[in-house]
């Protein structure tokens, strides 16, 4: 089973943000511990992409995708022609997450959508008793749109218990934090108060985040779960962490430099700033 | 039309595991067979259409043949974006049922009535949508649509102005049906609602052909154009706007293939002024039967093609 280490995950992003010229670093960086502990020790990942059997991760904010193309490139799902290709015309990974790739469940990008498929993926399992997991990374700027609560509601009132919201909490949207443009409050609150046994922990804390999904998995409520990752949006690179305009920025020579540097130092140096 | 929807729904739903049908708290009694039935096959997903949409994708990609069901102007317009990313992109089998098209809701206004929901889906890739005329054409459409070949928009008009078919027609993929046969100068082609009103204002025009489109997209350019090589002028029909139709799809293909006069019969580009009945809106919007007659009459005018007709 591949390691999954953040630090190796953060440098596959930088890769492809550099060699593609992209922006959306801050919205990988955030969900890079989720994806990490996710793919490393809670879901089952059956044959490989095409097996029905498999647990699912749906990236509803599909703006992280960076962060999932580096754990499927870690499985093995992706190739570095596939990493250091990426954006070269006629390739096949493109900017958001697309379901036409192999391992990414849903197309996003237009918010408030993947959630949704997850429920009917969640659904589905439940109706015929597969025990198959649904794991949704929904951004809080994300839970501005309406369906994002319709579909909270709907994995409350049919009791999808198999699936698992996870707010990536980073405290920013495109234009600002979400205080300034839409203050979510306590959203922890909001979900609990929707029916959700709930966990809230530090998103780049592993070890929180991989009790607290344990713990999701092993409570006897037959009600969805939701969990709370407060992460800073660009964590893992001194510069980029916790300065929205990696939402929009992209990487030059330098930059990217120092970035991979920073993230090849040694575990307990400025990877975890 | 909607016993022939329920039956072929309740028929399914017995016999096919994946079928399961989708609703977003609308369709009051016409599931009641269903949810006698296989009570278990029926989900209310509440007011919450977006929603609905991305379980029904869901739901889909896992393997089940969902049926979505709402009022036309809510599935697919208001989630139009869902049906293109969610559905269409990925080739699922989901069928939409949307119920009410064009100006059923007649009374209850613009929210519940339904003019541009082909034109906003026409545009949409891997979408196929079907437009039956009556019961029968309706059964053969739910074969159609529940083969789970890919997504499917049945667009369901809920005023049955009269029997077309005697029995189920032969639906191939694209192709209109030949519902009045007919060598003279004009032809007609109609879909949904407007079939019946082709049929009965016909005759003023001797040896006119009809025809019924239940397969508005694909749509079969070959056939259409052949049609339009067979008559000097074709008359289209529909309980919709005229732009983005079944008129638009017959210009279309007219221009580029077989250039011949095309009249283009449905809602013009406005939206109901007036409360009223479903006979009362169809006046408004003159497309009633009196109101069509004058209408082909002043185009084959311009077409100069009365003289022609009347030697007919």
């Amino acid at each position: 089973m591949p390691a999954f280490d953040p630090a190796a995950l953060r440098r596959t992003v930088l890769r492809m943000a550099y060699s593609g010229q992209t922006v959306h670093i801050g919205c990988a960086f955030s969900i890079i511990e989720l994806v990490a502990v996710l793919y490393r020790s809670h879901m089952r990942l059956g044959s490989g992409p095409d097996d029905p059997t498999r647990d699912y991760l749906v990236l509803s904010k599909g703006h992280g995708v960076m962060a999932q193309y580096a754990a499927l490139h870690e499985l093995g799902w992706l190739t570095d022609q596939d990493i250091d290709g990426y954006f070269r015309d006629g390739t096949r990974l493109k900017g958001l997450s697309d379901a036409h790739v192999p391992g990414l469940e849903v197309s996003s990008g237009s918010l408030g959508h993947g959630l949704s498929v997850g429920v009917g993926l969640a659904l589905a399992a439940h109706r015929r008793g597969t025990n198959q997991q649904v794991y949704a990374i929904v951004g809080d700027g994300e839970a501005n749109e309406g369906s994002i609560w319709e579909a909270i509601l709907f994995a409350a009132q049919f009791r999808l218990s198999n699936l698992t919201v996870i707010i990536d909490a980073n405290g920013f949207q495109a234009m600002g934090t979400t205080r300034e443009v839409m203050d979510l409050g306590r959203i922890a609150d909001k979900l609990a108060s929707f029916g959700l046994v709930i966990e809230e922990v530090d998103g780049h804390d592993e070890a929180a985040l991989g009790a607290a999904l344990t713990r999701l998995r092993a409570h006897p409520s037959d009600a969805p779960r939701g969990l709370v990752a407060h992460t800073v949006k660009g964590h893992g690179v001194s510069f980029t962490a916790g300065d929205n305009r990696w939402h929009y920025t992209r990487l030059t020579a330098d930059t990217f430099a120092r970035g991979m540097a920073e993230l090849s130092a040694p575990a307990g140096g400025p990877t975890h700033a | 039309m909607r016993d022939a929807f329920s039956n072929a729904l309740v028929t399914a739903a017995r016999t096919d595991p994946r079928v399961v049908l989708l609703t977003g708290d609308h369709g009051y009694a016409l599931f009641d067979d269903l949810r006698r039935e296989c009570p278990d096959k029926y989900l209310n997903c509440g007011v919450a259409e977006q929603n609905m949409v991305g379980v029904a994708a869901g739901l889909a990609k896992a393997g089940f043949l969902p049926i979505v069901y709402g009022l036309s102007a809510f599935v697919p317009v208001r989630v139009l974006e869902q049906i293109k990313m969610d559905v269409c992109y990925e080739q699922l089998p989901v069928v939409f049922a949307g119920d009410g098209a064009g100006v059923v809701y007649s009374s209850l206004g613009t929210s519940h009535q339904s003019t541009e929901d082909v034109a906003a889906l026409r545009a949409v890739p891997e979408m196929t949508i079907l437009s039956p005329a009556d019961a029968a054409e309706m059964t053969a459409c739910m074969a159609v649509a529940l083969a789970g070949d890919g997504p499917v928009y049945l667009r369901m008009g809920k005023a049955d102005l009269g029997v077309v078919h005697s029995a189920p027609p032969v639906l191939v993929r694209g192709r209109p049906l030949l519902v009045k046969p007919g060598n003279g100068p004009l032809a007609l082609m109609a879909t949904g609602s407007m079939v019946g009103t082709a049929m009965s204002v016909s005759s003023r025009w001797p040896g006119t052909a009809v025809y019924s489109v239940p397969y508005l997209k694909p749509i079969d350019e070959v056939a259409v154009a052949d049609i339009c090589r067979r008559h000097r002028a074709v008359v289209t029909l529909e309980e919709h706007s005229v732009y983005g139709g079944l008129g638009g799809a017959v210009a279309e293909i007219a221009a580029a293939h077989a250039p011949t006069w095309v009249g283009r019969v449905g809602i013009d580009d406005r939206f109901s002024k007036y409360c009223g009945s479903y006979s009362y809106l169809t006046r408004e919007h003159r497309i009633d039967a009196d109101s069509v007659v004058a209408k082909i009459a002043a185009f084959l005018d311009r077409a100069r093609l009365t003289a022609t007709l009347a030697a007919a």
